[in-house]
């Protein structure tokens, strides 16, 4: 775009044409006061707290040049012989803006005079208090006094709830906008609102739930008052007391940039930090919310090992020397290739790291996974390692010229930040296309939706595939230079039309061929994909590789691929080697290992904050049958239940670490408090046991898979030999553990703390005089936005293999005649969820069912259905869904859904009847 | 019976009316304060369903007009403007003789739930003040409690004579 060259007070600026005064003055250092006006948001004009002088060169209407005066300098007009709103006002060249004039002081006084009207002036009681803008700018440009009646202040109840988490003080409220403007631009729930006219003029909230969505958090950050508070924070603490601890969001795979607010040892509140790479300066409410399990009453607070049936208390000594001592038994009869363990995918790369080189090169057992083996859980494909998006990708900088290709995901439930974060995309002019068998909220994004039937998601990839061949959408140079097996890939098809294969997806032709079109012309294509592509399997995902590859989509920034795996660190699980391909011996999955135990091949096993009972209760008999199981964990869970040892550690407030995004950013969050009960992390468990292994004689090995050296820079394996060798288990702090994985761990070498802490500044414009220039109490990152690492696409010499082939259709069963998929949930009442504000909003089980399968099998909503499959059956509750596609039946993935009873796989075959409770029972 | 079902061909007549549904809120709220009384939150939440929008916008265009009532009101809602030019001509005098004659204050509904009597700003009928509004339907130069006493009288015989009312001024006749 053009530049402009203005000057404001004084002082010349140039910015690109089409910036408003408020910005342009920002730039320049000049802060002018806003209300209503936040760079994230459409500028308004609402709050008149912006009003400037804006002169502009005289122009004569007969020649259209501009009036020269006697000085022989241009004559300047005041635009519109009145003061104008800056955040609404386009620059032009030689503009010439006065802020601080006495017209605009005097605008600025009568507006903060107005707006003050009935305001309460209960700040020593209001949670905004000590972070509040019309504190700030009342102080720095309000009267002293006021000339309204102080009697004839209006009054409402306050304060009134908006939803469960959200209260509103109708009397604070000064009417901006920012919560509207938010809900209906920026997270796409319109659910906030006007009500009334005049000095009843209120937010409401009409949803049902009232506020219903996953981000309404947000807005209690962006109120430039205290109109809107948390119930979760309300009355909590005064701001200025808080210690801001740095932190990562340890509840999916965006990895948000959070502040844990500590006052002492206790949580008060949790904020957004801004990095524009992740979260931009938002966060959804399951991050926000959902961290009050930190303090549970119900948390472990020492090891506890059974004595028969009972689980006692007993000392750290003991429990790791009974551990020592059983491992060894175990593996001098049975051998090491009896232990296994099972670590999950939200714990920090130091964990995983440690709790790998334990296994690998103490124990000498390849048998790792992070995965739970459940019957339904689909196998993990990742593109992420390989084809993700390219070193220096933000998705915030995104626009026109990108295109997304979203398959078979939820974001919102997925990974909510993602919803955030293309639908800024889609704002911006970008193109989005939608395939999912069913619809999400998502859909409400301006995009193109495909709907394949479940399951049949691969064909549409091949349709896509097969129109870039036909139509010549082939990224000709990149295919000759990078990618082989495209002959064959041709050859494979050939016997297919772009036609038959939309037709075997059920999915419209044209839109396939728009959206093959689009994403083959786009400057930058990205793929996301999720936890229902991952149902559909290995015939998806191949085939969406090779559509990233076919159209040169990879090796650069904000091109590749975005895998959403559940878990908060399953990409730092699949890099620290946590799973059973990772080392040149194959070891157990998950699932194998539940068998492997079943027959006694199994007798020893750790399992590592993950409760593969919950999901899965037949895992419970394949637990006791194993000699000796030790379970780490935060809560006494199902699975802990079961075990010999129970280790407590501590939570992510309690220790620092690092955690791996989906697009392989590593971050670092700190240590907010002292360990809760004396807790160690993960890392320092994994230690304390192998140097009582050590002790007692066990020689580990080399190290074999990840930790192997591969990939790390010479120096940097230098350093880290001499602080950690192979035998020698002496780490004294978690960055002793992040230094060997830099110096060993393939991808990691820029990851010590040290360029983890790197801050780019300013990463978005905030104001110099940051009280004024009012964007939100998000905190600044001044602590590191991280370091991503790049994939082996990025590297520009490797090359890859095509894979899509045209599998067979998905086989029906008249039996069993609807398909059954697991959908995520983000508000699954799992353990994240205890203690929070966020309960009532747990969903509880059920099966999401069409309306008109409904009505034909006699199903009422909320009656209770039966499900049939080939190995079980459950009885659930009934939810109608009108948009659903028939013949698919959805159970949310939460506490307690029946999905093990019933699941053969990722996608099952089912039978679905209305319950009668007389005759058929539970079973 | 839902509003669809009672009055599904005009509805369908008006969405006809515009490219997109959501244009077609202030038609459906008239219908639906006429068939409920008033605009109860399920018939917002009706309407809303019908237009496919999200139930706060249509409670926000409820809240803002003075011609939707979110309240129950009587089978005549009597608007008398107290702007200035109707004020010059003796507003204040009409809606004090309109309290003492129906026996309610402002902003009430009478027993027999006949009349509900409010406040409103300009009618545009400046040239015939004070000015009262019935349903939407005018009656002017309102200056002698006479003339107060036999507007009532004939709305009061009118709603009695069966004749259709509507308070959203769907029958209006202008």
């Amino acid at each position: 775009m053009p530049n402009v060259t203005l000057v404001i007070d004084g002082q010349t600026v140039t910015v690109p044409a089409g910036t408003n005064i408020v910005d342009a003055a920002r730039i320049a250092g000049i802060a002018i006061p806003v209300f209503c006006y936040h760079p994230k948001l459409k500028p308004v004009g609402m709050c008149r707290m912006c009003l400037v002088e804006v002169w502009t060169p005289k122009i004569d209407p007969a020649t259209r040049q501009a009036v020269i005066g006697e000085d022989g300098r241009p004559v300047m007009t005041l635009m519109m012989g009145k003061l104008q709103p800056g955040c609404v006002t386009s620059v032009s060249d030689g503009m010439e803006v006065r802020t601080t004039t006495d017209r605009v002081r005097f605008a600025q006084k009568g507006q903060l005079e107005f707006l003050l009207t009935s305001h309460p002036l209960d700040c020593p009681v209001c949670d905004k208090g000590g972070e509040c803008p019309l504190q700030n700018l009342t102080m720095q440009f309000g009267p002293s006094t006021s000339r309204f009646d102080y009697a004839d202040k209006i009054h409402f109840e306050k304060p009134i709830r908006l939803g469960d988490l959200i209260y509103l003080d109708r009397e604070r409220c000064i009417l901006c906008s920012r919560c509207v403007r938010f809900q209906d631009d920026i997270a796409g729930d319109p659910v906030l609102g006007f009500d009334n006219r005049g000095r009843t003029w209120e937010i409401i909230s009409k949803s049902d739930p009232p506020f219903d969505s996953k981000f309404s958090g947000n807005t209690t950050d962006i109120c430039p008052v205290g109109a809107l508070t948390t119930a979760d924070f309300r009355f909590k603490a005064r701001v200025w007391e808080l210690r801001p601890t740095p932190s990562i969001c340890p509840h999916c795979p965006v990895g948000c940039n959070i502040s844990l607010d500590m006052r002492y040892d206790r949580l008060m509140r949790v904020m957004p930090r801004e990095n524009d790479y992740v979260n931009e300066i938002w966060i959804c409410d399951k991050g926000r919310f959902g961290m009050r399990f930190i303090e549970s009453p119900e948390r472990l607070r020492q090891p506890l090992i059974r004595k028969g049936d009972t689980l006692t208390p007993a000392t750290w000594d003991e429990a790791i020397a009974l551990i020592a001592e059983k491992l060894i038994a175990i593996r001098t009869h049975a051998g090491a290739a009896a232990l296994g363990g099972l670590a999950s995918p939200d714990l920090p790369n130091e964990d995983l790291y440690l709790f790998q080189k334990l296994f690998r090169q103490v124990l000498r057992s390849p048998n790792l996974d992070f995965c739970t083996g459940a019957p339904g859980e689909p196998a993990i494909i990742d593109l992420g390692a390989t084809l993700g998006v390219g070193k220096g990708t933000n998705l915030s900088n995104l626009g026109a010229g990108t295109s997304v290709l979203v398959v078979g995901a939820d974001p919102e439930e997925e990974a909510p930040l993602y919803v955030l974060r293309l639908r800024g995309i889609a704002a911006r002019g970008g193109d989005l296309t939608i395939i999912n068998p069913y619809p999400t909220k998502l859909d409400r994004t301006p995009a193109r939706v495909i709907r394949p039937r479940a399951g049949a998601e691969a064909f549409v990839a091949l349709a896509l595939l097969k129109t870039l061949i036909e139509e010549e959408l082939i990224a000709a140079d990149f295919v000759t230079r990078r990618v082989q097996g495209f002959d064959e890939l041709k050859m494979r098809l050939r016997n297919h039309s772009v036609a038959s294969l939309c037709d075997a997806a059920g999915a419209p032709e044209d839109v396939v061929r728009s959206a093959a079109y689009a994403f083959a012309k786009a400057d930058n294509g990205i793929i996301i994909y999720g936890r229902v592509a991952l149902a559909s399997g290995a015939d998806l995902i191949d085939a969406l590789a090779d559509l990233a590859l076919l159209t040169g989509h990879v090796g650069r920034p904000n091109n590749g691929v975005i895998p959403l795996i559940p878990g908060a660190n399953a990409r730092g699980a699949l890099d620290m080697g946590v799973h059973p391909g990772a080392g040149k011996k194959r070891g157990l999955t998950a699932r194998e290992m539940w068998a492997a135990a079943r027959e006694g091949r199994l007798r020893g096993m750790i399992i590592a904050g993950m409760d593969p009972v919950r999901d899965n209760p037949a895992a419970a008999e394949a637990l006791d049958a194993l000699e000796f199981l030790v379970v780490q964990d935060i809560f006494l869970t199902e699975t802990a239940q079961h075990a010999d040892v129970v280790l407590p550690t501590a939570s992510i407030a309690g220790r620092e670490g690092t955690l791996t995004n989906a697009e392989r950013r590593v971050q670092r969050f700190r240590q907010a408090r002292i360990p809760e009960f004396n807790t160690p992390a993960g890392w320092d468990v994994a230690q304390r046991i192998a140097r009582a292994l050590i002790a007692l004689g066990v020689k580990p090995t080399a190290p074999d898979g990840q930790g192997d050296g591969r990939g790390a820079s010479r120096t940097l394996a230098k350093t880290a030999a001499t602080t950690a060798s192979s035998d020698q288990w002496d780490y004294a702090v978690a960055g002793d553990v992040a230094d060997e994985i830099a110096a060993t761990v393939h991808g990691y070498a820029d990851t010590t703390y040290e360029s983890l802490g790197l801050t780019r500044k300013p990463q978005w414009g905030r104001q110099p005089n940051e009280a004024i220039f009012y964007d939100g109490t998000s905190y600044e990152n001044t602590e590191g936005v991280g370091v991503q690492i790049a994939a082996e696409a990025d590297n520009p010499k490797a090359t890859f293999t095509l894979r899509a082939r045209v599998p067979p259709l998905f086989a029906t069963n008249d039996a069993y005649p609807y398909t059954l998929l697991a959908a995520p949930r983000a508000y699954d009442g799992r353990a994240w969820s205890r203690d929070s504000k966020l309960l009532p909003r747990m969903v509880t089980p059920h099966l999401i069912l069409n309306a008109d399968d409904a009505t034909a099998l006699g199903i009422a909503p909320g009656g209770l259905v039966q499900i049939a499959s080939e190995v079980g059956c459950a009885v659930l509750p009934a939810q109608i869904d009108r948009n659903l596609p028939r013949g698919l039946a959805l159970m949310p993935d939460v506490d307690g859904a029946p999905l093990s009873r019933v699941q053969t796989g990722p996608l099952t075959r089912i039978a679905i009847m209305a319950h009668i409770s007389e005759t058929v029972g539970t079973r | 019976m839902s509003l669809i079902e009672k009055y599904g061909a005009e509805i369908e007549s008006i969405l006809a009316r515009y490219p997109q549904k959501r244009s077609a809120v202030l038609p459906l709220l008239f219908i639906a304060q006429d068939e409920y009384g008033y605009l109860t939150d399920a018939a917002m939440r009706e309407v809303a369903d019908l237009l496919d929008m999200p139930p706060t916008d249509v409670f926000e265009v409820a809240g803002f007009y003075s011609l939707l009532y979110t309240q129950p009101v009587g089978r005549w809602v009597l608007q008398v403007c107290d702007d200035v030019p109707c004020a010059f001509c003796g507003a204040e005098d009409l809606i004090a003789t309109l309290q003492e004659k129906l026996g309610i204050p402002v902003d009430q509904t009478t027993p027999d739930g006949m009349f509900t009597l409010q406040r409103v700003k300009c009618l545009a009928d400046c040239d015939h003040a004070p000015v009262l509004q019935a349903n939407l339907e005018y009656y002017h130069d309102l200056t002698t409690p006479e003339k107060v006493e036999a507007v009532l009288a004939e709305l009061r015989q009118r709603a009695e004579s069966g004749e259709k009312l509507s308070i959203s001024g769907r029958y209006a006749d202008r």
